[in-house]
């Protein structure tokens, strides 16, 4: 358990390619998680005022959505430029988990027109900043 | 399967939609954990790792009973649910050595914010809440011609 902010990875990471995709990642996954905290936010204020998930929320949670397939995309380059992560398959169940959730919620936000899609949507927000966070974790650990 | 109506369950519509939605999140991580825990790291802590997948079972199986409106079935789920988190919760303090390695249902889910004891709870009281009342006294027996 070392602490992952405080240096890159150094296992099969030495290469100089690998530690500047490093400076690629935190970064990238810190606007993730500001991008979904923020479109928590702005759905806990709707579900407070009692309205339903509104398009332009929607269009939030495809730009946090984009942010995440960004972020795939670099794992799956992390990991073919050769860098292990240290638990393979959560890491990858995390990633695969992070990229349906807001799909999911953004689904219903159609079939619920409540404030409870509002509830939703900062469920499912929440969960992908969660997510973003044991990521982190996982791709320190390495 | 056949949803009572044409839209969406009883226990799935509304603030059962969000209940619905955490629980669609705990059986999501709990198989997935559950599923690394026994495929390679089985010899590790047996006990701990089969309650795990026995979690994660109840979890996949109280979502889809809660999505699908099937009441006793979910009612079942959330019941083993409630009794499960509080039995090793309780086992996990009072034996630590038993359980080596964290379940979800550890010292009563503390590793996910309590959520799993909540869960329950708030599940019986949405099935409570939303179950079927053929007799509801304001409802008037007269029936006109």
């Amino acid at each position: 358990m070392g602490a992952w902010w405080a240096s890159p990875p150094d296992g099969g990471c030495r290469a100089g390619a690998a530690t500047s995709l490093w400076t690629v990642v935190i970064p990238l996954a810190l606007t993730v998680v500001i991008l979904a905290l923020a479109l928590a936010a702005w759905a806990g204020v709707f579900a407070v005022r009692d309205r339903a998930v509104v398009l332009r929320q929607l269009w939030g949670a495809a730009v946090v959505e984009g942010a995440l397939l960004v972020q795939a995309v670099v794992a799956i380059v992390v990991a073919v430029s050769g860098t292990q992560v240290h638990d393979a398959v959560t890491f990858w169940g995390y990633v695969a988990c992070s990229l349906i959730v807001l799909p999911i919620a953004a689904a219903w936000a159609f079939a619920e027109r409540t404030r409870w899609s509002s509830v939703v949507l900062v469920v499912a927000a929440v969960t992908v900043a969660f997510l973003q966070w044991r990521l982190l974790q996982i791709w320190g650990a390495a | 399967m056949s949803a009572p109506s044409a839209t969406a369950a009883s226990t799935a519509r509304g603030p059962g939609r969000v209940l619905v939605a955490v629980y669609a999140v705990f059986a999501l991580a709990a198989s997935a954990r559950a599923g690394v825990q026994l495929v390679r790291d089985w010899h590790e802590a047996p006990l701990a790792y089969a309650l795990s997948g026995l979690a994660a079972v109840v979890y996949v199986v109280a979502t889809l009973a809660l999505a699908r409106g099937w009441r006793v079935v979910a009612t079942a789920a959330v019941s083993v649910e409630l009794v499960g988190v509080l039995v090793v919760g309780a086992f996990s303090l009072a034996d630590p050595a038993a359980f080596p390695r964290a379940t979800v249902w550890s010292a009563f889910g503390q590793g996910y914010g309590y959520v799993p004891l909540v869960l329950p709870l708030l599940g019986l009281l949405w099935l409570r809440h939303t179950r079927p009342r053929p007799t509801e006294p304001a409802r008037s027996t007269f029936e006109p011609a």
